[in-house]
């Protein structure tokens, strides 16, 4: 458990990220030289982090824009590699009471990094959501206009071995929620069928595959337990 | 004018995917409240298991960097310490002897 320390403010859910952002700025100056290499202007490259805001729906997009794909085909791919978020928005909605203007903006800035940094610890107030969204978009949106501007002379961040924070981040997040042995039933499953997915799939299906699938083998292994029941609850909070 | 029309029409299919999970409000059964419990732990563990392995042939050091973040976060809970801890393994590792 957190001392009780200016838990849930926007301050605390803006540093929470920070750990993140090491991988994300390779990122953002990476997807803006793909993007000015397929050909986008300045504005157009900037208008994609500030409008769609999704890393690897970003970077997909701009292949195919290079390509002269057709726009139904990057609007299915963009959708095909964001429907997870559904996911994110029904595990936050419970936990984090959200209304009028709160709610679209809540979603507007929704990230697999600020879901999983708000699901993994026990504040559960807008503004350290929000606090946690912005710090992820900010970064992104200036390392979009710095790769826009330096252009060619910046190095591939995946030859880096950069892309392992990711990973690694998610992670993180996971192995202090394991707690019970159906916990750890649910992470096997999830990430095994992701891993074979994967293989399959692009980017953001496996996700949603496993992510579903994981957690139908876990409801229906705690069938019987009330929905309520505070071990359920403490364990998915009790992370810092 | 087909670009922006492109871009409206990502907008329009991501923001109404980060918008459709949280404006549902009804009272949902136990089963499905089971079920949300257990979402961050298995789109955590969907999140790591394709990607850990990389593009470049180096899948067994950065599983034995994922293993080491792993431990940290396992006897720390601390995001940034694991991750640290991971990518300095990662970078120690490949170093060519």
């Amino acid at each position: 458990m957190v001392p009780e320390r200016r838990q849930g403010s926007f301050a605390a859910g803006f540093r929470a990220m920070v750990p993140l952002w090491l991988g994300v700025v390779p990122f953002g100056l990476a997807y803006a030289v793909l993007a000015r290499d397929a050909g986008l202007s300045l504005v157009e490259t900037q208008s994609l982090s500030v409008l769609v805001f999704a890393g690897s729906a970003q970077v997909s997009a701009v292949g195919l824009f290079g390509t002269g794909a057709a726009a139904a085909e990057i609007v299915l791919t963009t959708f095909l590699l964001n429907v997870r978020h559904v996911l994110y928005g029904l595990a936050l909605g419970r936990r984090i009471p959200l209304s009028g203007w709160r709610r679209p903006t809540a979603a507007y800035f929704l990230t697999d990094e600020a879901f999983g940094v708000v699901a993994a610890r026990e504040e559960r107030t807008f503004a350290f959501l929000l606090g946690a969204e912005l710090s992820l978009f900010t970064t992104w949106n200036l390392s979009t206009l710095g790769g826009a501007i330096a252009g060619g002379a910046i190095p591939d961040p995946e030859k880096l071995g950069i892309d392992l924070i990711f990973p690694l981040a998610f992670l993180a997040l996971l192995v202090p929620l394991v707690r019970a042995r159906v916990d750890l039933i649910v992470a096997l499953a999830a990430g095994g069928l992701a891993y074979v997915v994967s293989r399959e799939l692009p980017g953001g299906l496996p996700i949603l595959v496993a992510g579903v699938a994981g957690s139908l083998v876990g409801a229906a292994l705690t069938h019987g337990r009330p929905a309520d029941d505070p071990s359920l609850d403490d364990a998915a909070r009790e992370v810092a | 004018m087909t670009f922006w029309l492109t871009v409206l029409g990502m907008v329009a299919v991501t923001f109404g995917s980060r918008f459709a999970g949280l404006a549902l409000r009804t009272e949902l059964p136990d089963f499905w409240v089971r079920f949300l419990h257990f979402v961050p732990i298995a789109v955590f563990a969907a999140l790591v298991t394709p990607s850990v392995e990389g593009g470049f042939g180096e899948g067994e050091i950065r599983l034995a960097a994922a293993v080491a973040a792993g431990l940290v976060a396992w006897r720390t809970a601390n995001l940034g310490l694991a991750i640290a801890v991971g990518m300095l393994a990662f970078w120690l590792l490949r170093i060519p002897f």
